[in-house]
C-alpha cells in the first residue's frame, strides 16, 4: 500500500491519521533531543533511500522506520511505535473504506 | 523541542524495553498464560500484557482479543492507552465506568470499540523502569476490589520475573 499522507485525511470515527515524517521527527526529538533525533532520522532516511523532508507516503515512512529500527535499542522502540501507529491507520482505514468497496 | 520529561519518552526506559527483548515476538509464549490467568481470576473477557512505548502500546501477550483489530495490529496509539497512566504514576489504574471518566469517555476504544471498564497494574523491572501493564478489560461497568488488584499485582510480578529470566 502506498498512500499519500498529505491530505489523506483522518479516519473520522477515530479522529486518527497516518503518522507523518514531521510526527516521527518530533517523537525522536522528545526522546533523544532535537539534534540526536534529527541525526538518527537523517541516517534512517539515507539507509531507506529517502530524502529528509520529502518522506510523504505511508510506504516511505514505513521504510524509514524500518531503517531506524535497525539502529536497535531505544531507537528500535520509537520505530516500533511508528510501525504500530501505521498499522493501526492502515487497518482502521481499510475498515472505514470497506462499505464503499475502496481502499486507502 | 527539548527532551520530554514525560516518563513515556524516557530514553533509558525505552532502552530497558529493548534490552529485555520486549520487541521480540518470542515474548508472547512466556506471558500468554499470565494474561489468561488474569482474565480468569477476575472473570473478565480480555486481558493484556502491554508494553508501553513512547507513542504506541504494544500487545506483548493477550487473552480474548482474537478477531479484533487490536490483535491484527498488535497494539494501538498511545493516546488511546489506559496503560500509559501507570507508566506515569507507577501505580494501579482502575476505571470502573469509562463512560463517565473525564479522560477516557471520548477515547475511541470506548466510543468505537466498546471498552467499558479497565483495571491495570504496572510491570516494573528490577532496575525500576515501568515497562507496561498487566490489565483486564471489560465491556460492562464493573468495580474492582483491593484483593482483585492485589491478585493482578502478583501476576504482574510473575510476568516481570519471566521477562527478566530471558536476560540472564
Amino acid at each position: 500500500m502506498v498512500a499519500k499522507i498529505e491530505g489523506g485525511g483522518r479516519i473520522p470515527a477515530y479522529g486518527y491519521g497516518a503518522p507523518t515524517e514531521a510526527e516521527v521527527v518530533a517523537s525522536l526529538a522528545r526522546v533523544f533531543g532535537p539534534q540526536r533525533g534529527s541525526e538518527a532520522w537523517a541516517k534512517a532516511c539515507r539507509a531507506a533511500g529517502a530524502r529528509v523532508g520529502a518522506v510523504t507516503t505511508t510506504a516511505q515512512v514505513t521504510r524509514c522506520a524500518q531503517a531506524l529500527a535497525a539502529e536497535g535499542g531505544a531507537f528500535a522502540t520509537v520505530a516500533r511505535s511508528v510501525d504500530i501507529r501505521m498499522r493501526t491507520y492502515i487497518r482502521l482505514a481499510a475498515t472505514a473504506a470497506a462499505p464503499a468497496g475502496g481502499g486507502t | 523541542m527539548t527532551i520530554s520529561s514525560d516518563p513515556l519518552h524516557d530514553a533509558a526506559r525505552l532502552q530497558e524495553i529493548a534490552e529485555l527483548g520486549l520487541l521480540s515476538p518470542d515474548v508472547d509464549p512466556i506471558l500468554s498464560d499470565v494474561a489468561t490467568r488474569a482474565a480468569a481470576s477476575l472473570g473478565m473477557p480480555v486481558s493484556l500484557v502491554s508494553v508501553v512505548l513512547d507513542e504506541a502500546l504494544q500487545v506483548a501477550a493477550s487473552h480474548g482479543i482474537d478477531g479484533l483489530w487490536l490483535n491484527e495490529v498488535g497494539g494501538h496509539p498511545v493516546e488511546w492507552s489506559f496503560c500509559a497512566t501507570s507508566v506515569r504514576t507507577r501505580d494501579a489504574f482502575v476505571v470502573p465506568n469509562t463512560h463517565v471518566h473525564p479522560e477516557h469517555r471520548t477515547n475511541p476504544l470506548v466510543t468505537q470499540d466498546g471498552v467499558r471498564c479497565y483495571a491495570g497494574v504496572p510491570l516494573i523491572s528490577s532496575r525500576g523502569f515501568v515497562l507496561g501493564n498487566l490489565c483486564v478489560v471489560g465491556m460492562e461497568e464493573r468495580t474492582f476490589t483491593e484483593a482483585e488488584i492485589g491478585g493482578l499485582r502478583d501476576l504482574a510480578a510473575e510476568a516481570v520475573r519471566r521477562i527478566e529470566a530471558r536476560r540472564r
